[in-house]
């Protein structure tokens, strides 16, 4: 009887001492795993990175700068311009003589570029201006959600237009302009989260500490809101993206040499009719890819973050 | 509720005057003055030309001057480019080219989204409602500055159906190409809003309750089901009219029918800053009101809104 117990207590131990703890899982991990359950948003991620590889490596894979002109297809284009390994251009020239694969790779880094920059700037100004808001509350957060609400229904292209005609058409003046019409959405959202989170105990427990409300702003809601934040910033690039390719299409955008998606297309728009198809087709190919790419990863991690809905 | 309405277009007020601040102030950051050119004139004659204009002023009489003659009559003053023209000979010749093909875009995105959602709704899994997602979806990525240039490749140099620009008048193969363009992308957005509003709706208690009744589905549909439906479609309708505003500068650019956004951008070149600002009041005004109207409109209709 008492070896019996002993077996079973050995027994028992040896099981207790083989098997691993049970972790916990944070909400980034079940965040993760139903990402990749998702698979139009997994494989939007694996086709954009690859797009981004290729805009930051390809230049030097390619033949051509993105600003050379070939002399000898100069004006030529329709005839033998069109896309071919041998000479180079693997996406064909433009009415120009340049070569579009570069083109469309420089294009793609500055489209990319501006919905990653805007969405930061905007991201950043809506998370303070959100967190400061919701968390004073009062007549402090009355003016700050006043102010925005007065903004939000200012139509904002008109006032990008009137900036950059003023400002001059610069791509450091496009980024921070792009990124200041983005912010009150997201100023809106994290307010409201703000305002249930600052009852909550964890918050009550900092203040019986004595921390001071700034650090509790950006150490214990800002964190907070991450979740949030990330599904926003997702959700904003595409249309930011969208943005700078209307503006650059009109031609108030990016400038010569430089190119972007709206530019290439509105180039590629305006050749069409000289039969060279190839000059529009590589950029709108890489827009609507992108531009899905982009949807599709965002409403994937909506769904995954938000797990709600 | 006259007390909500009143109290309603009154908060558009600061609005409208921050608008036109803004436009004012980044007016003047601009650098030179707009006699500055090639040729100066001499200072005596600079500084009379200054004092013509009230450009000798400090800047916020300058802006008081400039706000006060807007509001009280309706005067945008001179253009800086276009000489002997004020901003509202501009206006009045460009406003209204863009607001019929405004106006009809509006209506197409709305007659067609709206019962193409319901359908697709209705007839839930079936390839109608496959068909009205893909093209939302196709939409989306679609906006109106690739849609315009598409359809004149389609259907000025390949078919040869329709003119590829111009207003003449406001006829009718003119106007076509620029509805179809502005329209199509909200169209898409209305349809997939109305679609999953109405689904929600279908499969809810009362509607549940309706046909157990007995009542016909057409009853059941235009009665019970359509007024919840438009809720969530009516409170897409103010930035719907924004994105019109927004992309009559890409159609007036492309389809060149001279309305007032192609004034816009070729402002936007020329830094005509005076007429740039006008614009920019006169339609940012309208957007304001215009989202007011459907603010209300919202209030009236929807049962769980107080007034």
């Amino acid at each position: 009887m008492i070896a019996l117990n002993k077996q079973k207590r050995e027994k028992t131990v040896e099981i207790l001492s083989n098997v691993d703890l049970v972790k916990g899982r944070s909400l980034w991990q079940d965040a993760a795993v139903r990402f990749r359950k998702n698979k139009a948003a997994f494989v939007s991620v694996i086709i954009l990175a690859l797009m981004a590889l290729l805009a930051v490596f390809g230049p030097y894979i390619s033949v051509w700068s993105y600003e050379e002109i070939d002399w000898g297809l100069i004006g030529d284009a329709k005839a033998n311009g069109q896309p071919s390994i041998e000479n180079g251009h693997y996406f064909g020239v433009d009415n120009l003589g340049r070569d579009l694969f570069a083109r469309t790779l420089q294009g793609t880094q500055i489209s990319l570029m501006v919905g990653l920059i805007g969405a930061v700037v905007a991201v950043s100004i809506g998370l303070f201006w959100g967190a400061i808001a919701g968390y004073a509350g009062g007549r402090v957060d009355n003016i700050m959600m006043r102010i925005v609400d007065i903004l939000m229904s200012i139509p904002s292209m008109f006032v990008i237009i009137i900036a950059l005609a003023v400002l001059g058409k610069s791509i450091i003046v496009l980024f921070i302009v792009i990124g200041a019409i983005g912010w009150m959405d997201m100023a809106r959202i994290v307010r409201g989260q703000t305002l249930a989170i600052k009852n909550k105990e964890y918050i009550e427990a900092a203040k019986s500490l004595g921390v001071s409300d700034q650090t509790i702003i950006t150490r214990h809601v800002i964190p907070n809101l991450m979740g949030i934040t990330v599904i926003y910033t997702s959700i904003m690039v595409p249309s930011l993206i969208l943005t700078e390719s209307f503006i650059s299409f009109l031609g108030l955008g990016i400038q010569e040499p430089l190119t972007s998606w709206g530019a290439l297309i509105n180039e590629g728009a305006g050749q069409m009719q000289y039969g060279v198809p190839w000059q529009l087709g590589f950029p709108l190919a890489f827009f609507v890819v992108g531009l899905y790419c982009l949807i599709f990863i965002g409403d994937g991690l909506r769904d995954a973050l938000d797990p709600k809905d | 509720m006259f007390l909500f309405i009143v109290k309603r277009f009154a908060s558009t007020i600061p609005t409208i005057l921050i608008l036109m601040i803004i436009s004012f102030v980044l007016m003047r950051l601009a650098p030179g003055s707009p006699f500055s050119g090639e040729k100066m004139p001499p200072p005596e004659v600079l500084a009379n030309l200054e004092a013509k204009y009230g450009l000798d002023q400090p800047w916020f009489i300058q802006m008081w001057r400039y706000i006060t003659k807007i509001i009280f009559h309706f005067d945008f003053g001179p253009s800086f480019v276009y000489k002997d023209i004020s901003v509202n000979d501009i206006i009045d010749q460009g406003l209204p080219i863009t607001f019929i093909y405004g106006s009809w875009s509006f209506l197409v995105a709305n007659l067609v989204g709206i019962p193409l959602g319901m359908i697709a709704a209705i007839r839930h899994n079936t390839w109608i409602d496959y068909m009205a997602i893909g093209v939302s979806i196709g939409a989306a990525v679609l906006p109106n500055f690739i849609m315009a240039p598409i359809l004149i490749i389609i259907f000025t140099l390949w078919l040869d159906w329709l003119p590829g620009g111009g207003w003449n008048n406001g006829a009718w193969p003119n106007v076509i190409m620029p509805v179809i363009a502005l329209s199509t992308s909200y169209m898409a957005i209305i349809a997939r809003l109305t679609r999953g509003s109405m689904l929600e709706v279908l499969n809810s208690n009362f509607i549940r309750t309706a046909k157990a009744k007995g009542l016909s589905s057409t009853t059941v549909i235009f009665r019970h089901a359509l007024r919840p439906t438009l809720l969530p479609v009516l409170s897409y309708l103010g930035p719907a009219f924004v994105g019109m505003v927004t992309g009559s500068l890409v159609i007036d650019s492309i389809f060149v029918t001279g309305g007032i956004g192609q004034f816009f951008i070729q402002a936007a070149f020329s830094r005509d800053y005076s007429l740039l600002m006008g614009i920019t009041i006169l339609l940012g005004a309208v957007t304001v009101l215009f989202s007011t109207i459907v603010d209300i409109l919202y209030a009236v209709l929807d049962p769980k809104i107080k007034l």
